[in-house]
C-alpha cells in the first residue's frame, strides 16, 4: 500500500509522541511493525516527510549516538508538534466515525 | 502560519546547502548501515543483506531529489543553475552572442528613437497647467501676417482689434489669451554695457498669456494683465535658459533695465524652466514683451490696424461650457466684427464674405505648426523603423533556431539521462531571456544616442541660442514595446527548436541527423530568409527614391549662383534704424564692403534666395478688370538694391535688372520674372507695361523694365515650377495713388547682404565683419554663412531622411546577407553526401557551386516576387517627399534588386565554394 504524505507525516508524530525521541531509522522501523508490514518499502520516503515537520516546526531534531554507537539524528516532538498531533488525531477520529456511519448504513434504514 | 514558517525555513537552509547534503548523505547511509545490521542479525548473507537494505529503502537519488525539493527553494535554485549554465554556453559561442546583442540593440534602438521623436513632435503637449482644458482658435496654422478682410477656409490668424473682440464678448473662456504666430528678434543690450546688441528671438503675447497658461515665475514676476496697454511702462519677461546661460542666473537681472531695439525695457522675471512658450520650436524664445509694446519696436505698427493679422489665440475653457457651442459663438461674433468693419473691405472682400468661419480645435499641444511640417517625415521614418525592427527580429530568429539544431543531440542525450523536458525547455528560455535582456539594455543605449543624433542634424543648435525642446531620453512606453518584441522574438525561436527536440526520441535523435532525408528543418529559416529579402528590397528601393529625389532638389537649376556668393544677415530694425536712414545704411554697407580686398561686389535684399520667407502680394495688370475674389492672382516679391541680380547670379533675359538710375524720385519700376511673364503678359512683350497691386487699389504702380530667369527664392513647392515673383529697387516707395499712402514701410528693412567674391579670392567672414563694424558696430550681425550653406540648409530634413533610410537599407542588406550565408552553409552542410556522391559521379567545381547557388538565388528571387509590390507601394506612400519624382521611377527600382541579388549571390558564394571542394571520400566517410 502506497502511504500518502500526509498520513506518513502523522504516523511520525504519533510515533514519536509515544516512543519518544528517535533517529530516522528507528521511526521507520516502529511504522513498519505498528502498520503491520505495510510500509515495507520505500522507507526512503521518510527523509522528505521529517524535513518538512521539521521546517513546520511540529518535531526537532539534533545529532545523538545510536545503537552502534555511530553518530546519528534524533528526532522529538516539539510542543507544536503535540498540538498539530492532538487536533489531527480528533480530525481523524471524527471523520472515521462519520464514514463508518456511512458504511453501516443498510437500504432499510433511510426509507 | 505553518506555511509561512516552511517558506521562512526554506529561505533560511538556502545558507546551508552544502551542510545539508552532507547530513542528508549521512543519515541516509546509517540509515542503510542499520538496516544492514538487522538483515545481518535475520541471517541475510553479508552481500544480499546491504542489497536488500537498498531495496527496501527505495530509489535513493530519487529520495535524494524529493528531499532537495523540499529545502531551499528549488524554482530559484534552478534558475540561477540554468543562468550560470546558459552565460557560460554564451560566453562560448561570441560570434553569436555578439551578433545577436547587436542586433537587437540596433533594431531595439532605432525604432525606439525614431517613436520617441515622433511621440515627441507629434504629442507632446506644452509645459503648462492642464493642457487638456486649453483650446486654440484654428485647425492649422497660419504664419505669421494677414492682411484684408477674408481668410479662405478658415480664420485662423487674427488682428489685435478682433482678439480684443473675442474677448470682450467671448463667455465660454475663462482666460483668452494672444500672441504673436510667428516670431521677432530683438536686439538687447543690457544698460550700461558697451557690448554690442545680441540678437535673441522673443514673442509678443496678451497680458493674461502667463496667466491662462497657468505659469508661476521662476524668479520675479511675469506679465499681469494690466501691464497690456498703451502707455504702460515697457516690461519684459526672460526665459530661464537665457538668465542662466547668458547671465549665470543673476539676480540683479530681474528689475534691471535692458534695451531691447535701442529702446529702454525692465525684465521683471523669468519663465519657469522647462517652459517653451506656446508651440515647438527649434528655437525657443527667450523675450515675452507685452503685445501694446509692439507699437515701440514694431516697424509696421500691426497693434492697431485691425486688417493686419499677426496673432494666434489660445484659451482656456470655463469648466462646464461646451466647446462646441463656444466654437458656434464665437463664429457669430466674427461675422459681427466683419460686420462692423463693412466699410474698409474691398469688393472681394464683401463677396468671401459668407465663407469666413472659424475652427476650435485642443490647444494641450500649443500651435502643431512643426506638427504639421513634419508629420509625413515622421511617418516615414516610422514606417522604415518598424521594417528594421522586422528585419532584426527576423534575424534574431534566424539565429535562434541554428543554435536551437546544434543543441538537439545534447538535449536528446540529457532526455535519456533523465532529465524532465519542461527543465530543458526552462534552459533554453533562460538563455534566450538573458540574451534579449541583454539586447535591450543596449537598445536603450542606442535608442538615446539614436535620439540625440538626429535632434542634432535635424535641428542643429547654435551657439547662444536655445534648443529644441525635445527631450532625447527614450519614451518609457516606446522602449518596453520594442524590447518586449524583440523578448518576444527571442522566446519564441529559442523554446521552439528545444522543444521540438525534446519530442523527438532520444535514440532516434543520437543516430545521427544526417541520415534521415526530411529537409523540414530549414523551412522556417528559409521563410525568414525570404521574409528578409522582401524587405530589404523595399528600404533599398525608398531609400533609392528618396536619394535620387535629394540629389534632384539640390541639383536643381535655382536660377542663382552658389559659388563664391556670401550672406550677411542683419537687421537694421534692431539697432533703431528709421526708415529715412536705410539708403545711406545701405550704401555705406555697399561701399565698405565692396572695399575689402577679394569681393567684387555686393548687394542687398529684403530676402536672399530659400532664406526660408518672402512677401506675397494680389497682382492688377494694367488694363485689366480688377482680380476677382476667386481669381489667383498672387505673387512673391522682393526688394533688392542695384546690381542685386549681377551680384545674385540671376540672367537677365530681356531689359534690364534693378540699377543706380531708379531713385526715390524715378518712375516706379519693377523687374519681373519668366514665371510672372507668362502669367501676366501672355503673349505680349512686358517690356514697358504697367502693372499694380491689389492692396494700392490701383493697376498702374510699376513699369516693367526686365525680365529675368526663374529663380527659386521660395522654400516650399519644390516639385512645382518658380512661380511668378518681381522685384522692386531698394529706394523706391509702394505709394498708393489712391490714397498716397505707403502701404509696405517695413519692406525697406532688408536683412540680406549678399557679397559676391573674385574667383580664387577667399574672403574671411571675420573680414566681413570687420568691414560690416566700421558702417556701424552696433548693428547686430545675425549670421554670415555662404549661400551655399543657406540653401543646403533647406535640405536638411530631406538629407537626414534619405541618409537614414539609406544607413538602415543597408543595414538590412547585411542583415539579410548574413541570414543567407547561414542558411545556405547549412543546407550544403547538409547535403554533403549529395555533393559527394555527385563529385564521384563526374561533376566539376563549377557545377557544383551552381548547384549550391541556385538555392541560394532562387530564395532571394522568391522575396523579391513578394517584396517588388510593397516596394511599389513604399514609393506611392512616400509620395510628395519625393518632389515630383517617378516613385515607379524604373532605374532606382532596377539598382535596388540588383544590389540585393548582388549581396545574396556573394554571400552565398563563399558556403558554395566551401561546397565544392568537398572531396567524396571525406564527404562518404562523414557522418
Amino acid at each position: 500500500m502506497d502511504v500518502r504524505q500526509g498520513t506518513l507525516a502523522l504516523m511520525v508524530l504519533k510515533t514519536l509522541d509515544v516512543l519518544g525521541p528517535l533517529h530516522g531509522y528507528g521511526i521507520a522501523r516502529r511504522i513498519e511493525q505498528i502498520s503491520g508490514d505495510l510500509l515495507a518499502v520505500n522507507q526512503g520516503t521518510l527523509y522528505p516527510v521529517l524535513l518538512k515537520l521539521e521546517q513546520e516546526g511540529a518535531i526537532a531534531s539534533e545529532w545523538g549516538s545510536s545503537e552502534n554507537n555511530r553518530r546519528a539524528r534524533f528526532y522529538r516532538l516539539t510542543r507544536d508538534g503535540r498540538k498539530q498531533l492532538q487536533s489531527e488525531t480528533r480530525d481523524w477520529e471524527q471523520t472515521a466515525a462519520v464514514i463508518g456511519r456511512f458504511f453501516a448504513v443498510k437500504a432499510e434504514d433511510l426509507k | 502560519m505553518r506555511t509561512l514558517r516552511r517558506f521562512l525555513m526554506r529561505l533560511l537552509s538556502w545558507t546551508s546547502t552544502t551542510l545539508d547534503e552532507d547530513r542528508l548523505k549521512s543519515e541516509i547511509e546509517e540509515h542503510l548501515a542499520l538496516q544492514t545490521a538487522d538483515n545481518l542479525r535475520a541471517g541475510i548473507s553479508p552481500a544480499e543483506a546491504r542489497r536488500q537494505a537498498v531495496l527496501k529503502f527505495g530509489a535513493v537519488e530519487s529520495i535524494k531529489e524529493n528531499y532537495r525539493d523540499g529545502r531551499g527553494l528549488p524554482f530559484f535554485e534552478a534558475w540561477l543553475q540554468d543562468t550560470r549554465y546558459a552565460l557560460r554556453r554564451l560566453r562560448k559561442s561570441p560570434a553569436f552572442t555578439v551578433t545577436v546583442i547587436l542586433t537587437l540593440a540596433l533594431g531595439i534602438g532605432a525604432t525606439t528613437s525614431i517613436f520617441t521623436l515622433v511621440h515627441a513632435v507629434i504629442m507632446k503637449s506644452l509645459a503648462v497647467a492642464n493642457p487638456a482644458e486649453l483650446y486654440r482658435l484654428g485647425k492649422e496654422s497660419r504664419c505669421c501676417y494677414w492682411g484684408g478682410f477674408s481668410q479662405e477656409g478658415e480664420f485662423s490668424i487674427f488682428s489685435y482689434d478682433l482678439y480684443k473682440h473675442f474677448r470682450d464678448h467671448t463667455e465660454g473662456f475663462e482666460e483668452l489669451a494672444a500672441f504673436q504666430a510667428g516670431g521677432a528678434l530683438f536686439g538687447v543690450r543690457r544698460s550700461g554695457s558697451t557690448q554690442a546688441a545680441q540678437s535673441y528671438p522673443g514673442e509678443f503675447v496678451s497680458g493674461n498669456y502667463f496667466t491662462m497658461f497657468g505659469i508661476r515665475a521662476y524668479a520675479g514676476r511675469l506679465l499681469a494683465a494690466d501691464e497690456d496697454r498703451a502707455g504702460a511702462p515697457p516690461v519684459a519677461v526672460m526665459s530661464y535658459r537665457l538668465w542662466q546661460q547668458q547671465y549665470g542666473s543673476d539676480p540683479s537681472v530681474i528689475g534691471g533695465s535692458f534695451s531691447l531695439d535701442q529702446k529702454s525695457f525692465t525684465v521683471v522675471g523669468i519663465t519657469p524652466p522647462g517652459f517653451f512658450g506656446d508651440k515647438l520650436r527649434a528655437i525657443p524664445p527667450d523675450f515675452f514683451l507685452p503685445l501694446a509694446s509692439e507699437t515701440l519696436l514694431g516697424t509696421a505698427g500691426d497693434l492697431n490696424q485691425p486688417d493686419q493679422y499677426w496673432l494666434d489665440l489660445i484659451g482656456r475653457i470655463r469648466p462646464g461650457a461646451a466647446p462646441a457651442s463656444v466654437e458656434a459663438d464665437m463664429r457669430v461674433e466674427l461675422k459681427q466684427w466683419l460686420r462692423s468693419h463693412w466699410a474698409d473691405m474691398d469688393a472681394n472682400d464683401r463677396v468671401k464674405f459668407p465663407e469666413q468661419t472659424l475652427f476650435l480645435r485642443p490647444g494641450g499641444a500649443g500651435i502643431t505648426s512643426m506638427r504639421e511640417e513634419y508629420e509625413h517625415w515622421l511617418e516615414v521614418l516610422m514606417m522604415v523603423s518598424s521594417f528594421v525592427l522586422l528585419i532584426v527580429c527576423a534575424n534574431v530568429a534566424n539565429l535562434m533556431i541554428v543554435r536551437g539544431m546544434e543543441r538537439r543531440r545534447q538535449i536528446s542525450l540529457s532526455m535519456a539521462l533523465g532529465a524532465q523536458a519542461s527543465r530543458l525547455v526552462k534552459q533554453a528560455l533562460t538563455e534566450s531571456v538573458w540574451l534579449s535582456l541583454a539586447g535591450g539594455v543596449a537598445g536603450l543605449a542606442v535608442a538615446f544616442a539614436g535620439t540625440r543624433l538626429v535632434l542634432h542634424f535635424a535641428f542643429p543648435h547654435i551657439a547662444g541660442m536655445g534648443s529644441v525642446p525635445i527631450s532625447a531620453s527614450p519614451s518609457m512606453p516606446v522602449l518596453l514595446f520594442a524590447f518586449g518584441i524583440s523578448l518576444f522574438t527571442g522566446i519564441a525561436f529559442g523554446i521552439a527548436p528545444a522543444w521540438m527536440a525534446t519530442r523527438v526520441d532520444p535514440s532516434e535523435a543520437l543516430r545521427g541527423a544526417s541520415r534521415s532525408t526530411a529537409r523540414t528543418g530549414s523551412l522556417p529559416r528559409k521563410t525568414l530568409v525570404v521574409f528578409q529579402a522582401a524587405l530589404s528590397l523595399v528600404l533599398l528601393a525608398a531609400s533609392g527614391l528618396l536619394t535620387a529625389a535629394l540629389h534632384h532638389l539640390e541639383n536643381q537649376d535655382f536660377g542663382f549662383l552658389q559659388d563664391r556668393r556670401t550672406i550677411v544677415r542683419i537687421d537694421p530694425g534692431l539697432a533703431g534704424y528709421e526708415a529715412n536712414q536705410l539708403s545711406t545704411l545701405y550704401g555705406r554697407i555697399h561701399d565698405s564692403l565692396s572695399s575689402v580686398p577679394g569681393v567684387w561686389d555686393a548687394a542687398a535684399a529684403m530676402y536672399s534666395p530659400l532664406s526660408g520667407n518672402n512677401w506675397g502680394a494680389g497682382v492688377w495688370v494694367d488694363g485689366q478688370p480688377p482680380p476677382g475674389p476667386h481669381d489667383d492672382n498672387l505673387a512673391f516679391w522682393d526688394r533688392v538694391s542695384a546690381g542685386y541680380f549681377e551680384v545674385i547670379g540671376t540672367p537677365i533675359l530681356s531689359g534690364r535688372g534693378i540699377a543706380r538710375q531708379d531713385t526715390a524720385t524715378s518712375q516706379p519700376v519693377a523687374v519681373i520674372n519668366q514665371a510672372f511673364a507668362r502669367k501676366y503678359f501672355p503673349h505680349q512683350n512686358p517690356i514697358g507695361k504697367y502693372f499694380g497691386r491689389t492692396e494700392m487699389q490701383s493697376s498702374r504702380v510699376y513699369q516693367v523694365v526686365g525680365i529675368t530667369a526663374d529663380a527659386r527664392y521660395l522654400d516650399s513647392a519644390f516639385d512645382k515650377p518658380v512661380g511668378p515673383f518681381f522685384f522692386l529697387p531698394e529706394p523706391q516707395h509702394d505709394v498708393s495713388p489712391h490714397d498716397g499712402k505707403d502701404i509696405d514701410p517695413g519692406s525697406h528693412f532688408l536683412h540680406d547682404i549678399v557679397v559676391v567674391t573674385q574667383p580664387g579670392a577667399h574672403v574671411s567672414a571675420a573680414q566681413l565683419r570687420q568691414a560690416m563694424a566700421s558702417v556701424d558696430p552696433n548693428l547686430p550681425i545675425i549670421s554670415v554663412q555662404t549661400l551655399k550653406e543657406q540653401v543646403a540648409g533647406q535640405f536638411r530634413q530631406q538629407r537626414l531622411i534619405a541618409r537614414l533610410t539609406s544607413f538602415f537599407g543597408v543595414l538590412s542588406l547585411v542583415l539579410a546577407s548574413i541570414g543567407l550565408y547561414g542558411v545556405t552553409a547549412y543546407n550544403a552542410a547538409r547535403r554533403t553526401n549529395e555533393i559527394g556522391v555527385r563529385v564521384a559521379l563526374g561533376a566539376h567545381r563549377a557545377q557544383v557551386i551552381a548547384l549550391v547557388l541556385r538555392g541560394a538565388i532562387g530564395l532571394v528571387a522568391v522575396g523579391l516576387v513578394v517584396g517588388l509590390p510593397v516596394a511599389l507601394a513604399a514609393g506611392r506612400f512616400l509620395g510628395s517627399q519625393l518632389y515630383g519624382l517617378n516613385p515607379y521611377d524604373p532605374w532606382v527600382i532596377l539598382l535596388a534588386v540588383l544590389t540585393l541579388e548582388f549581396s545574396a549571390f556573394v554571400a552565398s558564394l563563399i558556403p558554395a565554394v566551401r561546397a565544392s571542394f568537398i572531396s567524396p571520400l571525406d564527404a562518404l566517410r562523414a557522418e
